[in-house]
This record gives structure tokens, C-alpha cells and sequence, in this order.
């Protein structure tokens, strides 16, 4: 049994005749967080999106969970569907439906048998509840969003700039939650941000994508052993080049 | 997980104020206070205004629901990023797609029953249980009908913006040049010409004339028979043409 849940070989993806991603190489393991970082058009969200499955790419191999994703048939792809979740940037659900609801609308779509009592305590929800989705704050949307995205209990969780906007409170409650819950679940979370201090308080590796090939892939810690002083120099360094 | 979807479609319909104004208020409204003014009228085949506008109003709900819970709900799902969010879940197009025609089915049902209701306790309609199971089925037939012109219209759109517009433009030019609150016939020249190329009023006239169980297989009949379906061809190679690109 392969111990990652997802292997990327030199995926490439154009929009008509603009090369986005150039050759993407990459592994992720289980009970790992990486943060995938890169300019503004670097492709980050393509290549999330090619993960989330709901997007399609010219060439190379993405495996999820060790399934070729131009190889499987409909009934696969909603397999390995059923073990992804995500946060998207923006975060958008029904407007119109509560909290709750939202939340029992995603447990079908899952088939999923986990209790949401459990998933509402531990990401303290239970004030809003009853709230429409459209009129909660931009931090607790993004937090009602992960709490969808774990409901489901996913082996592999990709989250698009999910702290963007949030205040400092904000962002390290959603991560408490984001790092509770790798500690209990054996899943990957693949996520990209512009927050250099989250990569490095946070995540076990870094993808740095420049001009849509992978430059960087390793540990935070090795990045800063070869001389930066902090993931954000390392950062500035990079893109200035 | 079908049942879900169709459960929470629902619900987010009777919570969504634009969609009760135009389906379950503007109609049954309409039909009360012109039937108040135009009780005693004669339209043309001899009918009276029961005869002429229950069937008109039931077919006027059935098109707001398709055209506005369904058609323009898709563009918004789309357009706000609802529809991508989920297709990264198990659910499929093919469920979305179902639970929404189930949802406008179950709407058209209700108006259906409404403004019969509304008929037989304001304007003492009668109807017969078979002539009611039969308008009923046509119904579903219409409905399906305009289900797929909305779904072809509503597919080349992306941008709620533009979406709204063409709602609400389409639903005057429908309600005026339909025969849903003026007789076809007393129209000035030009309009009636928008109204015979109007899809919408060539399903109303045969919807009436069920209704009124006179339908027969004239010239006229099939030229709307004709007519409607052509449109539906076209729209289903519209529907494949877009899921291909």
C-alpha cells in the first residue's frame, strides 16, 4: 500500500495557447501539510483545482490515492471524490440555507455516517447554527467552511488561500482546527497562502511554483538551514529573481 | 442524496423572495383581479374567462418556476461559484439537474392545484376528475417542454447580471404576447406577429384547448405542435452542443 496520497509527474496544463502550469513534480503523504506558495498567476489554484478533480490538464500524471486520474472510469472518480474535500477562494454555498442545514446537505452528499455533534463542538458552532450562511462574518464562513470540508472525514483536505482576510484571532483558530485535525485523521492537507509565517509555523513542506514549474519542494526547516531567516525572505529572494 | 438535494432546493425556493413574487404571488394575483374586471367577458371560441385564463395561469406558473428557480438559479450557482464547490463533492450534474427538474415539477403541481382551487372557490369552475387528471398530465408535458428551452437559454449564460435582465425582459414579452393578460386577438398587428414566433403562446393555446377538452388535430394545432417542437430539437442541440465545449 503506497504511503501518499497524492503523486504529481510532470503535469502540465494550458489555457488555449497560454502555458499555466509547465511541469508540476510532486508528492504528498499522508498526515502531511504543504503549503504551495508562488506570485499571483503562478498557477496555484489551477493546480489545486487539477487535485480537487475538477479540473482537467494536457499531460503528466496525477495520482490520487494511487488512482491515475486520466485512467479511472465515473464510478471511481466519485471514490476518490467521496475521500476529498475542500475551501474554495471565495468561499460560496447555498446562500439561503442555515448552518445546520448546509451541514446536513454535505453529510448526503457524502453518504457520510459521522455525527455532527461531534464536528459542530469541535469547531464551536452552536451559536450559529440557525445563522444563513450569507449572513455570517468572512471568518466564520471561512471556519463553517472547513467544518464542511472535515465533515466528511477526507484523506485528502485542499484548502485555496483559506485565511485570506481573516484577522490574527481568526487565522490561528482556523488553524488549531486545521492541525486538531491532521493530529486525529491520517490525511494530507495541500493549501496555498500568501501568509509566509503560516508555512512556517504550520506546514511539513513548501511547493514553491515559478513560472509553472515546481523550483522548491522540501521542509520549512531545510529552507532555513540553507541561510534565509525566514520563509518570507526565502520567498522575496525567490520571486525576485 | 437526491432526495436531499430536492429537499433543500425547496427550501431554498420558498426562502428566495424574487422566485415567490413572480410564481406563486404575481399569477394567482393576476388571475383574482382580472377575473374581478373581465368576468363577464366573451373570448374567442366562445369561451368565458375561467374557460380562458385558469389554464393560462397554471401554464404562467409552470414558465416562471422553469424560468426562474431553474434556469436563472443555474446561472447564479454558476456565477457565484456554488456549482464549482460542488462538483468537488461526490454529487453529479446529473443529480443537481434531476433534483432541480423534480423541484419544478412539485412547484408546477402546486400552482397547478392553486389556481384550480382558486377557480372552483371564486369563479365556480367545474371540472371533472378525468378532465383534471388529463389537463394535469399535460401539464407535466409543457412543463418538461419548457424545461428544456430554459435549460439551452439559460446555458450560455455566466454572469447573473445579464441573466436577470433577459428574466425579466422575457417574462413581460411572454406575459403580454403569450395570451396570459391580453387576448392574442385584440393586439395590435406587430405584436401578434411577436406572438406567433412566442413558443410560450403556442403552448398556452393548446394548453387551453385541452383544458377545455376541444383540442383537435386542425391545421392550426399542428402548426403549433409543429412550431414547439421544432424549438425543442433545437434547444436539446444547443443543450449537447454546450456539454461538448
Amino acid at each position: 500500500m503506497q504511503d501518499y496520497n497524492v503523486k504529481v509527474e510532470k503535469l502540465t496544463k494550458n489555457y488555449g495557447k497560454k502555458a499555466v502550469l509547465k511541469g508540476i513534480d510532486f508528492t504528498a503523504k499522508k498526515g502531511e501539510i504543504i503549503g504551495v506558495i508562488g506570485k499571483n498567476g503562478a498557477g496555484k489554484s489551477t493546480f489545486l483545482e487539477i487535485l480537487m478533480t475538477i479540473k482537467d490538464y494536457n499531460d503528466g500524471k496525477v495520482a490520487v490515492f494511487g488512482n491515475n486520474l486520466k485512467e479511472v472510469d465515473q464510478a471511481k472518480l466519485e471514490e476518490i471524490k467521496s475521500n476529498i474535500s475542500a475551501v474554495l477562494q471565495p468561499t460560496q454555498f447555498y446562500k439561503k440555507l442555515k448552518v445546520k442545514e448546509l451541514l446536513d446537505l454535505f453529510r448526503a452528499y457524502y453518504g457520510s455516517k459521522v455525527d455532527l455533534n461531534e464536528i459542530i463542538e469541535e469547531f464551536e458552532l452552536q451559536e450559529h447554527l440557525n445563522t444563513f450562511f450569507d449572513n455570517l462574518s468572512g471568518g466564520w464562513k471561512q471556519k463553517v467552511s472547513l467544518a464542511i470540508a472535515f465533515s466528511s472525514k477526507p484523506r485528502l483536505i485542499i484548502l485555496d488561500e483559506p485565511t485570506t482576510g481573516l484577522d490574527p484571532h481568526m487565522r490561528n483558530v482556523l488553524w488549531e482546527s486545521i492541525t486538531g485535525y491532521i493530529k486525529k485523521n491520517d490525511s494530507t492537507v495541500i493549501l496555498s497562502t500568501h501568509y509566509m509565517d503560516e508555512i512556517e509555523l504550520y506546514c511539513d513542506k513548501v511547493l514553491f511554483i515559478n513560472d509553472g514549474v515546481t523550483e522548491v519542494y522540501d521542509t520549512p526547516e531545510n529552507i532555513l538551514k540553507s541561510g534565509y531567516k525566514s520563509i518570507n525572505s526565502f520567498y522575496l529572494d525567490k520571486i525576485s529573481k | 442524496m437526491l432526495l436531499t438535494q430536492i429537499k433543500y432546493d425547496l427550501i431554498m425556493f420558498f426562502r428566495e423572495l424574487f422566485y415567490l413574487v413572480f410564481t406563486v404571488v404575481v399569477p394567482p394575483v393576476t388571475y383574482i383581479l382580472m377575473g374581478q374586471m373581465f368576468s363577464n367577458a366573451t373570448y374567442s371560441g366562445g369561451m368565458n374567462y375561467v374557460q380562458m385564463y385558469t389554464p393560462s395561469f397554471i401554464v404562467l406558473i409552470s414558465f416562471s418556476v422553469v424560468f426562474f428557480a431553474f434556469g436563472f438559479d443555474q446561472v447564479m450557482n454558476r456565477a457565484e461559484g456554488i456549482e464549482k464547490r460542488l462538483f468537488i463533492t461526490p454529487i453529479t450534474d446529473k443529480i443537481l439537474l434531476m433534483s432541480s427538474i423534480a423541484k419544478s415539477f412539485i412547484i408546477a403541481t402546486a400552482g397547478f392545484v392553486f389556481i384550480t382551487l382558486i377557480g372552483i372557490l371564486i369563479y365556480d369552475l367545474q371540472l371533472s376528475i378525468v378532465n383534471f387528471l388529463v389537463s394535469y398530465l399535460s401539464l407535466l408535458l409543457i412543463n418538461a417542454i419548457m424545461l428544456v428551452y430554459s435549460h439551452a437559454i439559460y446555458s450560455n449564460f455566466n454572469e447573473v447580471k445579464t441573466a436577470l435582465i433577459m428574466s425579466i425582459v422575457l417574462f413581460q414579452i411572454v406575459m403580454f404576447t403569450g395570451g396570459f393578460s391580453v387576448p392574442v386577438e385584440s393586439l395590435p398587428n406587430f405584436v401578434k406577429y411577436v406572438s406567433y414566433v412566442n413558443p410560450f403562446y403556442h403552448l398556452n393555446k393548446m394548453y387551453i384547448s385541452i383544458w377545455n377538452q376541444t383540442f383537435e388535430f386542425n391545421q392550426d394545432m399542428l402548426i403549433s405542435i409543429g412550431y414547439t417542437s421544432f424549438l425543442l430539437i433545437i434547444s436539446l442541440v444547443v443543450i449537447k452542443l454546450k456539454k461538448r465545449f
